[in-house]
């Protein structure tokens, strides 16, 4: 490859006086790009990956303008850029317009999104940048806009940045719909290429980006791996840490030299009232921080989240408290070590965090791992274990999202209107809907234009008009309202709470609330609140004296353990059990397990164990397969089902990502005789469609697909209080469409979302046939042990029974 | 069906699964919160809930009216959703098979059609209703309000319990407190709202085709 093009020259000449050699990789990437070919570009972050993409457009404009590329512009839409996340697109922006400064090239660097002002994008209508960087769903809008095919005439690259974050979710979905009309208008023109961090399933990640018929694409690979310093942070006493719990406050005071030893440290928590107590217990504990602390989540007010990634940028930190919030993309290059606080679930999540610190090339990563129970120590030797043998977790495309489809179809509706035979061979050339039938694309269509099924005579359902095979919305305020509602990001209803006399408090997620009774008392911007009563979306409070307080834990914040962490997991429970291990994780826990071994047993990797106790609550079973809270959730409403059919009974259900309850009020008729037939393979998708509580699990799946799929109103904003007689939850949505319209395809995508996404049918399967040839042992210890204290005390759960619903009734106006 | 005759403050509540009371010494069904229209005014907003949630709804009723054939029918606020639309004319339709029947509409909230609709649908709108000493308004009272006992509706009420084996069971409810007695919404397109109620206040819970009294 020495025939280097004229373009090519004029950037190592650049790169050269800037003492920088190009990365193979990125000479890999211009190579293929300049052949015309569309991929993936694999690399971590810090090593120039956005320029192993931006510069090979570069090197092309060059080569096609060879003597006015320092002086043509206005040349329209070259270059679209699509990130996951907002606060990237800044510092992108930055790195561009510093390089074509430095080229001469008079191109324009633009930036799209919501935060994007009015008059800026007016401006762009007019003229559009050479580059446009932009979110998802920014560019959607773009398609809501009258006329929007004017603005890609030119466009002949879309990259996609930090695709393994998008792939695995409906953003990923919006990313493959707007590409398919993007390719419907640019024909072969269009070049598409991913950035992507490495992971499981890379192959497949091209060819959710491309659509599964191309023919064309590359993975460009850069060989260089980032190195991880992973150390735990292990309890002083370990005899005396908490079985369960998820803060980690306890550990609190060990962060501190961790933090005061680094120059600036990111704290991540798994949840944001998480991050909240955190935040407010470092105060407490060292007062030194205050002003260099902050704090960074999904519900900060969007000013104050940019102030805190700008002082991260200039170093006036010395903390932040954060969640996901901060997983992404920028450098932040002052960051020199991570504090992980609680399981990260995933080992290419715990990479990603960790890659947050060091972020220079070569250097070291930090992260430390700090356990909020005791046995959480042992996922981090299964941590570090898996990061040695790079065993990194797939991401699972989407598949059939028609909430996405009927979002992206009014975004087409209300700008130009569409043709429907044209958008459906778009739509079917997608890796999302490669296997969407026709009936289901009448459905869809339908859907948008009648209303569905609808008994004709004096229906008045208005949405999008119908003509021939055009369809067009031509209602400015239904327009209007659903440019304000494109994006599949739905945040939990977030609730006004307000004292009962009046005066505003702040907001809280629907679905904590809803568990919550009247009476019960919460905390929430550090006071102590009693519930008293919702009323049109408000939560009425009163101050509380109570001591017992229940602090938001949400069940957004949970997230499953990965498989590839199960099975190392129940590895390293092995090598404790073996009593030769060197890590210094499972050294430390030497105590617990002596205890678990004395009270019960600790299962080798050939071993199912279930303890049987009695406790005050009823009678309990514990199941412990190892293989995370999702897998765990099934499996428990599939041995609750099957010992059902053995007696009339009814259970509680708790788990977590190590195992699972049963709990009743009658002795649990499981034996060792009985157990392998209750944990058969045999029957297995019949029983699982009636046993597992679907219904509830696809009602909690259907609360986003009625947000997306535009059915639920969520107002103007600023105009709160209009419109209420819209307003209704998912939940009523999700009964009455079951009870008068089954066959909604909505709905089914609810169900299969649950099944297929939730449940791992396929993961379930492979642990039933490793536990029939396992040897099961059961136990009866005469109380709680540490294995089982975490779950027991979960106070989330679900019921499992075979009961008549008057019985049952009967028997809690007894008991209760 | 099975209801449950409830004998409280000297008359006889006849408490129906269908989400109704019948009282039999006025001949009267008593319910609330119907919402009718609901259904509609989604559609028309381009919102694509299932019709013939009103028709299941007026069925329901028709059923009961043929079974304890009423003189009257007092509905506690919230019969319509909101303004005027197509579900509003199927209702005018289904009114003329019962034109003998009195309709009372205590006002709710969502009442909010101009009161020439209410005229040409033979209802009676009243901000309160007062029968034998026993006063009907939409949204309950805490206190002593000087009657013999208040009916409401308003709230949408639903009945958890809680038993042995961490079990837990909501379902919608009949509340009988002190002075205030709240109806369970009639409608089916609507949600409902956790009560939490001293152990001595009866409690009514639907339990599908029937009623049992939890306390």
């Amino acid at each position: 490859m020495q025939q280097r093009s004229g373009g090519w020259k004029v950037i190592n000449k650049w790169l050269g006086e800037k003492e920088l050699k190009p990365f193979k990789f990125q000479e890999d990437a211009w190579k293929a790009y300049l052949q015309g070919k569309s991929g993936i570009v694999n690399a971590p972050t810090g090593f120039g990956k956005t320029f192993s993409l931006f510069l090979g457009t570069v090197i092309a404009w060059i080569d096609a303008h060879p003597k006015d590329y320092t002086s043509k512009t206005k040349n329209g839409l070259q270059l679209l850029w699509v990130t996951p996340l907002r606060a990237l697109a800044k510092d992108l922006g930055r790195a561009m317009e510093t390089a074509l400064q430095e080229l001469g090239i008079p191109w324009q660097v633009g930036i799209r999104s919501g935060d994007t002002p009015v008059a800026l994008r007016a401006a762009q209508k007019k003229q559009m940048p050479e580059v446009l960087i932009i979110t998802p769903e920014s560019l959607h809008l773009l398609l809501a806009q009258k006329e929007y095919p004017k603005v890609f005439t030119h466009m002949h690259t879309v990259v996609v940045d930090e695709w393994h974050e998008l792939m695995g979710s409906k953003r990923g979905v919006m990313v493959e719909l707007a590409l398919s009309r993007l390719r419907g208008l640019r024909k072969e023109h269009l070049k598409v290429w991913g950035i992507s961090a490495t992971i499981g399933n890379l192959d497949e990640a091209l060819e959710v980006l491309l659509g599964p018929y191309h023919n064309n694409g590359i993975i460009i690979r850069a060989q260089l791996k980032k190195k991880i310093a992973l150390k735990s942070v292990i309890p002083h006493e370990i005899e005396n840490y908490p079985w369960a719990g998820h803060l980690g406050i306890k550990m609190l005071p060990q962060s501190l030299p961790i933090i005061n030893d680094s120059q600036t440290t990111l704290i991540f928590t798994n949840t944001r009232s998480q991050s909240e107590l955190w935040y407010q217990a470092l105060l407490r504990e060292d007062p030194m921080l205050a002003g260099a602390l902050a704090l960074h989540h999904g519900s900060i007010d969007m000013e104050l989240r940019i102030w805190v990634e700008e002082a991260l940028h200039n170093g006036i930190l010395k903390a932040v408290v954060c969640t996901a919030s901060l997983d992404l993309g920028v450098d932040f290059r002052p960051v020199d070590s991570v504090i992980q606080v609680g399981s990260p679930k995933g080992v290419a999540r715990f990479l990603q965090r960790a890659g947050r610190s060091g972020h220079q090339p070569g250097a070291v990563s930090k992260i430390f791992f700090l356990p909020t129970h005791a046995l959480e120590l042992v996922e981090a030797a299964a941590l570090k274990a898996a990061m040695e043998q790079d065993l990194i977790e797939s991401k699972m495309p989407v598949l059939l999202a028609y909430d996405v489809l009927l979002q992206y179809l009014m975004t087409l509706a209300v700008s130009d209107g569409f043709h429907g035979s044209e958008i459906w061979e778009e739509v079917r050339l997608t890796f999302c809907f490669q296997h969407i039938t026709e009936e289901d694309w009448q459905w869809l269509l339908a859907f948008l234009t009648t209303g569905g099924d609808a008994l004709a005579s004096y229906d008045e359902f208005k949405k999008i008009e119908r003509e021939g095979d055009f369809y067009i919305c031509r209602s400015r305020m239904m327009a209007m309202r659903h440019r304000l509602h494109i994006g599949t990001i739905v945040s939990d209803a977030m609730l006004k709470v307000k004292f009962m006399s009046g005066g505003y408090i702040g907001v809280i997620e629907e679905g904590f609330i809803s568990r919550l009774q009247p009476g019960d008392s919460f905390t929430l911007a550090g006071r102590n609140l009693e519930y008293v009563l919702i009323k049109d979306m408000t939560v009425l409070v009163r101050k509380s004296t109570s001591k017992r307080s229940i602090v938001p834990s949400y069940q957004g914040g949970r997230i499953p353990l990965s498989s590839n962490l199960g099975r190392m997991l129940r590895e390293k429970f092995n090598e404790a059990l073996s009593r030769n291990t060197k890590d210094p994780e499972l050294l430390a826990l030497q105590p617990l397990f002596n205890l678990q071994e004395e009270l019960s047993h600790i299962p080798k990797a050939n071993e199912l164990l279930i303890e049987q106790i009695q406790t005050k609550d009823g009678y309990h079973l514990f199941v412990y397969p190892f293989e995370g809270r999702l897998v765990h959730e099934v499996m428990a409403a599939l041995l609750a089902y099957r010992i059902s059919r053995i007696q009339p009974i009814t259970f509680s259900i708790a788990m977590n990502d190590y195992g699972f309850e049963l709990l009743s009020d009658q002795p649990i008729p499981l034996t060792l005789e009985n157990a392998k037939q209750l944990f058969t393979t045999e029957n297995l998708l019949w029983e699982l469609q009636t046993s597992v509580n679907a219904t509830e699990m696809a009602r909690r799946k259907f609360r986003d697909i009625a947000v997306i799929a535009g059915l639920i109103f969520q107002g103007y904003p600023g105009k709160h209080k209009a419109n209420r007689h819209l307003q209704s939850s998912a939940s009523l949505l999700f009964n009455v469409f079951g009870d008068y319209d089954p066959q909604n395809l909505l709905l089914k995508q609810a169900f299969n979302e649950a099944f297929f996404y939730q449940m791992e049918e396929a993961r379930l399967r492979e642990t039933l046939e490793r536990i029939a040839i396992s040897k099961i042992i059961i136990t009866s210890p005469q109380r709680l042990t540490p294995f089982c204290f975490p779950i027991k005390v979960d106070s989330l759960r679900d019921t499992m029974t075979s009961e008549k619903l008057e019985d049952r009734i009967k028997k809690l106006i007894v008991n209760g | 069906m099975v209801g449950e005759i409830f004998h409280f403050q000297q008359q006889h509540w006849h408490l129906l699964p269908e989400r109704a009371i019948f009282w039999e010494e006025e001949k009267a069904l008593i319910l609330s919160d119907l919402h009718l229209g609901k259904a509609a005014h989604f559609r028309k907003a381009g919102i694509a809930v299932p019709a013939g949630i009103v028709q299941e709804d007026l069925f329901r009723l028709q059923q009961l009216i043929t079974r304890y054939l009423p003189v009257r029918i007092i509905i506690v606020g919230d019969m319509f959703h909101s303004r005027e639309n197509n579900e509003v004319q199927y209702f005018k339709i289904w009114r003329q098979q019962f034109a003998h029947i009195i309709i009372d509409l205590v006002k709710g909230n969502h009442d909010i059609m101009p009161d020439t609709v209410y005229e040409q649908l033979q209802i009676a709108v009243h901000d309160t209703l007062t029968l034998r000493n026993i006063h009907f308004i939409h949204e309950p009272c805490e206190d002593n309000n000087g009657y013999q006992y208040t009916f409401s509706g308003h709230l949408h009420p639903a009945f958890v319990m809680h038993g042995a084996g961490k079990q837990r069971l909501r379902l919608p409810c009949f509340y009988f407190g002190r002075h205030c007695g709240i109806l369970p919404a009639f409608g089916h397109f609507t949600g409902s709202a956790s009560l939490d109620p001293a152990e001595t206040e009866p409690v009514f819970v639907i339990a599908g085709k029937s009623i049992i009294r939890a306390q």
